[in-house]
């Protein structure tokens, strides 16, 4: 639990930082940011290359879907997915 | 005889009415279905008091009526506005006050956007909405859109435009002030589509996929050329790019036109367009920038059949070079030579020919010089002047589109981008001015100077970074200023980077000094 609790806060900074619409509204983890416009295609490139280097996985174009990237909750969930998946 | 845009429509459905015309997700549209829904609503704006000559604004996402709107529009004889779906309600406002905008083609969710700035639109009488919603209380008529594309044209339609009336405004950004809106005769844009359709060798056969949006030249010149020739015309809404890689295959889409940002996002090691044999796709174009080198070669590995067209145009003259295929090997950086029809003339300071080698700026002869932008004389003038070359007997009968890019050519006569004369901003395919941009810093009351310049950007071409200076002696909040920022103007727009400077540097006449910024960047 922890841990997923870091990479939340850690996402977050980032999305607060890079999207600075966010820090108005502030980034909630079921906010749908793909449906506000919040994030774009570009957004989610800057997002996936900062998850790549930030968590050290590989986003594979396969992965690269609404499911995985509508909110913060559905990012969250994938980086622990991947991490649980390169532990095993 | 086909002269105004819509004819392409009538045309079209002539030949061959139940020809797949429009694509989106699930909706199939023959050119038969497309030219009813237009001439209905093209009967109920005239209905609704639409008169010829008069603005009506499209702000709308990549849909069906999207396209529908652009022809209605057409063959009400009105003169249609396309707002790119990005732009947040100030900008909106701009646009609408500045072409004084009769009406309005919009969604519920886009009129709760609007509900502040539409008061401040004293021109604006109607608004026309596309799909179900609830709507604010508003002191205008409110009409929807499919009930009006339902409308019985009569028998026989009557028209008095010809090709010299205007058919567009194209809302673009210079280096300084608010966007101006590009006049776009009905000529300018048979003219274009013809040309690029010529040259791309587009047929009856062609399925293109429309990925820019048709606010920018480009991007229309996809639907125009499509419809003149009777293609089908694919329209997507996309956040990742596998999406376009899925459409791609799924409608065997032959040809797409993109930027370089695109491109570089399709490029992506990761991403699934390298996998993929696109065998369908007859040829690609780029426009809005150069194509990255790196972004190039994997295009060229990965669509080793595909036809890859550079192209250069701005939208004052349409469009103007493009690169052909065959000499990609040779000179991939070049911007290629003029569009048919057209004379493309690299000028010095004194107005002569350059020589191979010599940087001089660009300037453009033919049938697609605009007419300038809408109520600013001014501007007109320094941008579309008289051809300097042109015998005296002619007199002052032609205008010519001096670009603001400087550029040079090789000894065969292909042309090279060098750089801009001015402080325009590129940013994957947007031109973003540096004073609106500042403009919106300066209004958050918390600064002495403000300034913004381009800096390059693999993806994008150049992102936007802003020096600024504050008013108070307390610490700026540097993240705050971006956000305020973010709030009245799309994210292209928004600087990726701040600095706080102590002082602005100057110019001995008290302007900022952009060379010396750009310096601080190594520029």
């Amino acid at each position: 639990m922890v841990q997923a609790q870091t990479v939340e806060d850690r996402v977050r900074d980032f999305v607060l930082k890079q999207f600075p619409l966010a820090r108005r509204s502030g980034v909630k983890p079921g906010d749908k940011w793909l449906e506000t416009g919040l994030l774009d295609s570009l957004g989610i490139l800057d997002l996936v290359h900062f998850l790549e280097a930030e968590f050290s996985i590989h986003v594979s174009d396969e992965e690269l879907s609404p499911e995985n990237f509508q909110s913060l909750a559905a990012v969250v969930s994938f980086v622990a997915a991947k991490q649980a998946a390169s532990i095993r | 005889m086909d002269f105004l845009i819509w004819h392409f429509l009538r045309e079209s459905v002539r030949r061959n009415p139940d020809k797949e015309a429009l694509v989106h997700g699930e909706q199939r549209l023959s050119y038969r279905d497309v030219a009813r829904r237009t001439g209905g609503l093209a009967t109920a704006l005239r209905k609704f008091g639409v008169k010829r000559g008069e603005r009506v604004g499209i702000y709308l996402e990549a849909s069906v009526p999207q396209v529908i709107s652009i022809f209605g529009i057409s063959q009400c004889e009105g003169i249609y506005v396309p707002i790119n779906a990005l732009l947040h309600p100030e900008q909106v406002m701009h646009i609408a006050r500045d072409c004084s905008m009769k009406a309005l083609v919009t969604t519920p969710a886009k009129v709760h956007s609007l509900v502040e700035v539409i008061p401040q639109i004293p021109s604006l009488e109607f608004l026309v909405v596309c799909g179900g919603g609830e709507l604010p209380d508003l002191q205008l008529h409110i009409y929807q859109f499919d009930e009006s594309c339902a409308k019985e044209p009569p028998a026989v339609w009557q028209e008095a435009s010809i090709e010299k009336d205007l058919a567009a405004i194209l809302y673009t950004s210079g280096s300084t002030g608010k966007p101006k809106g590009v006049m776009l005769s009905h000529a300018n844009v048979v003219s274009g589509t013809r040309i690029v359709s010529t040259y791309l060798g587009i047929t009856e056969t062609e399925r293109i996929l429309a990925v820019l949006p048709f606010s920018f030249d480009a991007g229309m010149n996809q639907l125009m050329t499509a419809f003149e020739k009777g293609g089908t015309l694919v329209l997507i809404n996309f956040t990742f790019a596998r999406e376009i890689v899925q459409v791609l295959l799924k409608e065997r889409i032959t040809g797409l036109a993109g930027v370089p940002t695109l491109w570089s996002l399709l490029a992506q090691p990761n991403s699934t367009f390298s996998k993929q044999a696109m065998t369908e796709l007859r040829y690609i174009t780029n426009t809005g920038g150069a194509m990255p080198q790196a972004v190039l070669k994997v295009l060229r590995e990965v669509l080793p059949t595909t036809k890859i067209f550079l192209m250069y145009g701005l939208t004052e003259a349409f469009r103007s070079t493009y690169l052909p295929p065959e000499e990609l090997d040779y000179r991939p950086t070049s911007m290629g030579k003029a569009i048919p029809d057209t004379e493309i003339l690299v000028l010095n300071d004194k107005g002569e020919i350059c020589k191979p080698g010599e940087p001089g700026e660009l300037v453009h002869r033919g049938p697609t010089v605009s007419l300038g932008y809408w109520n600013r004389p001014k501007d007109t003038a320094r941008a579309l002047r008289p051809n300097p070359l042109l015998p005296p007997e002619l007199g002052d009968c032609e205008r010519v589109c001096y670009s603001g890019d400087l550029v040079k050519t090789d000894e065969e006569g292909f042309l090279y981008f060098i750089g801009r004369r001015d402080t325009m901003i590129k940013s994957s395919g947007f031109r973003i001015s540096p004073t609106e941009v500042e403009e919106v810093l300066f209004q958050t009351g918390k600064l002495r100077g403000a300034a913004v310049i381009g800096v390059p950007d693999d993806v994008l071409g150049q992102v936007v970074k802003a020096f600024v200076v504050a008013r108070d002696s307390v610490p700026l909040d540097t993240e705050g200023l971006l956000a305020a920022c973010a709030e009245k103007m799309p994210r292209y727009m928004v600087p990726k980077f701040i600095e706080v400077l102590p002082e602005m540097p100057k110019t001995s006449s008290g302007k900022v000094d952009y060379p010396a910024l750009r310096r601080r960047e190594g520029l």
